[in-house]
Formats: structure tokens, sequence, C-alpha cells
């Protein structure tokens, strides 16, 4: 079986390469992007000036991060269904106890973090060390935390900070905004990571456990560590969500639990987890994004937006099975 | 790679099969289906203490009312689990069902003899579509059904116009406000239903084949199970059961809004799982799954009656699913075995 396997990766044709590079990579989902946005651009003319175009990254951070917490998840084929447990939370956290100022806001995002971090620990405990399947471990966390949520906030009000709704939807000198940079940095916090050991491990458990087991790798640490990572992520895309909507809500994350798991497939990482990434999930959530409102442009009735968002989702999805089967040669 | 992958997985399934020995798994899916009825008991004798109102013959008939949406959907859920699957396009498919029965047939319509059926066929063809795409474009089935879910929430916006009018056609308030010898109409069909769901899963040769191909595809298919077929088929099931709820929830409440069918998603996979099935697929009895949906009834009406916080009530709701899961733990049946030795 080996040998058959490098055999192919020794001499693939050039086809076969490009096809491998635009399935394995996040090129596809980019091109796609590009694509949209040029769309986007003829129809609104507007859409190119820095103020629409942070509008739009504010609207895309909070899924975008979510996305990139259930990729790490996904990766490791699981599922991660507390990411709407997690970002209600911290939605209500913030706007029952507002916290001014840029001390403030730095306590609340250590805040949200410890909220992700907590929550994650428990579905790492869960899954990794007393191996219960992660969909149903998660789903009773998801469903306490909705719970923790409405004890904390019985229905929506309240008001987030002032300086976290003001400064985090801002643009730094007029032009960078804020949130793009925070969507940078995890970024590249991603990308030293998909390097270090821990990234490696992680594809390597999501393409064959027994394998990664066996080469000695530590896959009850690992996976904790990654529902942990992926807490962190929901955490910082609680933090996000309030920010822009300024109140709380305690039903705020639910949204997220699917459009979660839309933008990490739309990315073209595998729902069966070591082929993908967390940097084409956060391209598949701004896509699923801006779709929304380049069909809200075109004219087509909000009401039928979800048929749209529905279709695309899985003509993405095979798609991009359809090139990794090209790029691996079958 | 992706033939590595399969050898390790078939191999696994192996080591579980080999692990599971026929007498093994009975008695674990027996233990699982007791514990889960004992704790039906427990729950609503302890009731009553807490409440004299509570634990009575009416709260008794209260939670079978209740109890016959969950237990429909959680079939169709459950022959899906069973084949290794799962459907996230409930919700909207109880939807459609209720939105049609209102706006399409409503109330006082003679033809609704062969419409009622046609609703459920046009449901039907929602689960047609996902198993479509889950077998011929080879779409995960937690994208598949999710997106049909999307698109079909969609759709029915669009065909309301975002206000669903009309009122329940008169079967659907017959079969949910009925009496029959003095028992409430849904009762009875929860008791037919209940039978005719385990005499297909557990007793027939389809539920049979469907056993297999959740344990093991190719091993099914070399067995001569027509695998295509009988992997269409839960998908068509669970969402004619939607459709059905979605029926019999406008019967109930005489209206249907665009939401009704949000609050049963995570419900119907639930009580599958608390009823011992495995969500990978291939293990797990319907009656175990029609002690989970009661359970959750129960669970429901005791925490409603007591007054108590709705976010207390969902928090108690998860950690008894959390426990639920913890106490069906393989490795726990395992050592019990062991001691048993």
């Amino acid at each position: 079986m080996t040998i058959a396997q490098t055999d192919t990766d020794r001499s693939p044709g050039q086809f076969q390469r490009l096809m491998l590079r635009l399935a394995k990579g996040a090129w596809l989902i980019v091109l796609v992007y590009v694509a949209l946005y040029a769309v986007y651009a003829i129809q609104q003319p507007k859409a190119l000036t820095s103020y629409s175009i942070a509008a739009l990254v504010n609207n895309t951070a909070p899924l975008a991060l979510a996305a990139a917490g259930q990729a790490i998840i996904v990766l490791s084929r699981g599922f991660d269904l507390s990411v709407a447990g997690v970002i209600s939370i911290c939605n209500v956290t913030l706007a029952v106890y507002p916290l001014e100022g840029p001390g403030g806001a730095a306590v609340s995002v250590l805040i949200c973090l410890g909220i992700g971090i907590v929550v994650g620990a428990v579905n790492g405990y869960l899954v990794a060390f007393l191996r219960l399947q992660s969909i149903a471990a998660t789903l009773a966390t998801m469903i306490i935390c909705q719970g923790i949520a409405l004890v904390i906030l019985k229905a929506p009000g309240g008001y987030v900070a002032e300086w976290i709704t003001y400064e985090m939807t801002d643009r730094l000198f007029k032009l960078i905004p804020v949130s793009g940079l925070v969507l940078g940095a995890i970024i590249l916090i991603w990308m030293v990571m998909k390097r270090s050991s821990f990234g490696i491990s992680l594809y390597a458990i999501g393409a064959d456990e027994t394998s990664a087991a066996l080469s000695g790798i530590n896959t009850v640490r690992v996976r904790f560590m990654a529902h942990v990572v992926a807490g962190c992520a929901y955490g910082l895309a609680g933090f996000m969500l309030s920010a822009q909507t300024a109140t709380g809500n305690p039903t705020s994350g639910t949204p997220f639990l699917l459009l979660s798991f839309a933008a990490v497939a739309l990315g073209g990482t595998s729902l069966s987890g070591g082929r993908g990434g967390v940097f084409a999930s956060i391209v598949g959530a701004a896509t699923l994004t801006l779709l929304q409102k380049v069909l809200f442009s075109s004219g087509v009735s909000s009401f039928y937006t979800g048929v749209f968002q529905g279709l695309v989702l899985i003509l993405a999805v095979v798609f991009s099975a359809q090139l990794a089967r090209l790029g691996e040669g079958k | 790679m992706n033939l590595t992958g399969k050898t390790t997985t078939d191999r696994d399934r192996f080591a579980q099969a080999g692990d599971a020995r026929g007498s093994a798994r009975i008695s674990r899916e027996t233990i699982s289906t007791v514990s889960v009825a004992v704790l039906c008991v427990v729950l609503l004798m302890s009731a009553r203490l807490i409440n004299p109102a509570l634990g009575s013959w009416s709260q008794v008939e209260t939670v079978l009312v209740l109890g016959f949406f969950l237990v429909i959907l959680s079939f169709g859920q459950g022959v899906v689990i069973l084949t290794g699957g799962l459907d996230l396009s409930l919700p909207a498919t109880i939807t459609m069902g209720g939105i049609l029965a209102t706006s399409w047939i409503g109330a006082g319509n003679p033809a609704e003899w062969y419409l009622l059926p046609a609703v459920l066929i046009l449901c039907g063809l929602v689960g047609l579509a996902s198993a479509i795409g889950i077998i011929w474009l080879r779409v995960p089935p937690f994208i598949m059904t999710m997106a049909m879910s999307i698109i079909v929430a969609s759709a029915l916006l669009g065909y309301t116009k975002g206000t669903p009018r009309g009122s329940a056609p008169d079967a659907a308030v017959a079969l949910m406000k009925g009496e029959m010898l003095g028992v409430p109409a849904p009762i009875w069909a929860l008791i037919g239903f209940a039978l005719a769901g385990w005499l297909f899963q557990s007793r027939s040769v389809y539920g049979r084949y469907l056993y297999a191909i959740g344990t093991n595809m190719d091993a099914a298919r070399n067995a001569g199970v027509p695998v295509t077929a009988m992997r269409i088929l839960p998908y068509v099931l669970s969402a004619m059961c939607a459709g059905l709820v979605g029926i019999s929830l406008v019967g109930y409440s005489s209206g249907a809004t665009l939401r009704m069918g949000d609050d049963y998603l995570l419900p119907s996979i639930a009580a599958v799982v608390i009823g011992g099935s495995s969500i990978l697929g291939g293990r797990g009895s319907f009656v175990g799954t029609v002690g989970g949906a009661l359970l959750l009834t129960i669970l429901g009406t005791i925490i409603s009656a007591l007054g108590m916080d709705f976010g207390l009530r969902t928090i108690i709701e998860g950690s008894i699913i959390l426990i639920a899961l913890l106490l069906l733990r393989e490795e726990l049946f395992q050592k019990l075995r062991a001691m048993g030795r």
C-alpha cells in the first residue's frame, strides 16, 4: 500500500499536480472569493471604498473566527457543536458585565478566552480522555452552555461596553479595519501552528488516527489541545460578535452552529478529516457572508437567499472533493 | 491515502464486531433500554413526591400526547443514524409539513383525504433529494441535510412571504384532539406507531439490512443487501416522519409558524443517543429510542411544572444527556461484563 502511494507521489502528471494543489491549499476558495468580489464591485461601485470593505470585514469576523475553531476540530476528524454555546455565553457575559475603556476591553477578551478554554477543556476531556463521540459529547455541552447563557441573561438586552463596540469595528488610520487585523493575527498564529508538531499531529490524526498513534503521536493530548484551541477561537468570535451587535442575546450563537460547518466545508476542508485548513475555512466564511451581499444587491428576494446558499454549499463540497480525487489520481 | 484509511476502519469494525458477540450485544441493548425505562418510571414517581398534581394519570396522558411528536421524529432520525448518517433537515421538513397542511389544504377541505398523503410524499421528496446528494454526489450526510434544511426553509419563507396563513386540516385536528375509549387519539396513534416502528426496525428484513449497512457497508454489499435502495430509504422515511409531525403539530396547535420545527432537531438526536444507539451507526434499538424520547418529554413536563427557569431547565436537560452518554460508554459495559465473569 505504502509503496503504491509513493509511486503515485513520485510521478504525478502536470494536471494532477495542479489539481492536488488546488484541492489541498486554499487557492480554490480564494479564487471564488475574488470572483465573487468582482461581481459585487461591478454591482456596487462603492464596494471598493475602505468604509464598505471595513463593514464587510466586520460582518465576516465572527463567523470567520467560529469557522477557524471548527476547522481545527474537523481537521482532527471531529465535530464541535459547542461553538454555538460558547459564543452565546461570551455575548451575554459582555452585555451583562460591560467593562469600559481599553483596560476593560482587555479584561473582556481574557474573559471570553477563559470561557472558551473552560468549555474546550470539558469537551477535550469528554472526547479525548473519556472517548465519547465528539458530536454527541459536544451536543450535550452545547445544550448546557445555552442553558448557562439563558441563566446569565433571560431575554435579549443589555449593552456591550462602548469602547469595544467603537474600537473593534473601527478602521486604523481610516484604512485598515481593526477586525481585519484580528483575523490577520489569527491567520498568522495558524501559519505558525500548522508547522508546529501540534499542527502536524492534527493532520496526522485526521488522516488516520491509528497510524498517528503508532508513529508515536500522543493522540489523547493533541485532541484535548485541539478542543482548547478551538474554544479560544469561539471565545474571540463571541467577543467580535458582541462588538458588532453591541447588545446581548442568549441565543446569539445559534446561527453559528450550522454556518461554521458550512464555512469549513466551503473552504474545502474534508469533514472526514485530514484535508483542508483554517485559512481556507476563514475565506469560506468570508465567501458565505459576501454571497449574501451579492445576492441582495442582485435583487434576489431575501426570502430565497437560503436556496442559493444551500446550493452553493453542495456544489462547493462536490467540486472540492472531485478536485481532490483528480489530484490523487483516482 | 484513502485506501489505507479504509482498511483501518474496516479493521476497527471487525474488532468491534468480534468484541460484541451476539449475546453481549443483546445484553448491552437490553441494559440500556431497561435503565432508560426504569429512569422514566422513577422520574414519574418522584415527581409525585414533589407535587401531588404530577405523576397522576392525566400527567401520564400529557406526557404521551407530547411524546407522540418526538417518538415519530426520533424513529426517522434513528433509522438515518442506524445507517451511519444524520438528518439535520428535520426542522425544515416539519415546518414544510405544517405549512403545506395549513396554507395548501386548510380546514374544511373535502380533498384532504388525498392531499394529506400528497404532503407526506412531497416531504419524502426532500429526503430523496438528500439521499441523492449523499449517495451519488458523495456529499457528507451532515452537509447535505444541512444544505437541504437551509434550502427548504428559505423556499418556505418565499412561499409564505414570511407569514403563514390558513388553519389546520380537519383530519389533523381529529388525530390530535380526538378520543377513543376514553383515551386521547394521539396515544393510540403513538402505540400503533411504536409497534410498527419496532416491527420494521427489529423484526423485518429491511431493519436487518439497515443494521448491516450501518455496521459495514462493504460487507453488506457482498452479502447481497440492496445497499443503494436501503441507503435511500432512511432519508425518505425520516422526511416523511417529519412531515407527519408537522401535520400533527398544526392539528395540536391549529396554526403553522416558520420556526415550528426548530426546537425538535436536537431532542431528536438526543432521544436516539439516550436510547442507547451509537451515533456512528449500526447499533441501537427503536424500543430504546422510544424510551429516550419519553424520558426527554417527562423531564420537560416535570421541569416546566416546577416553574423552573428556562435556562436551568436547559442546563439540566444537557446534563442528563451527558450523564446518559457517560453511562452508556462502551468501556463501562466491558468493565461490567468483566466483573460479572
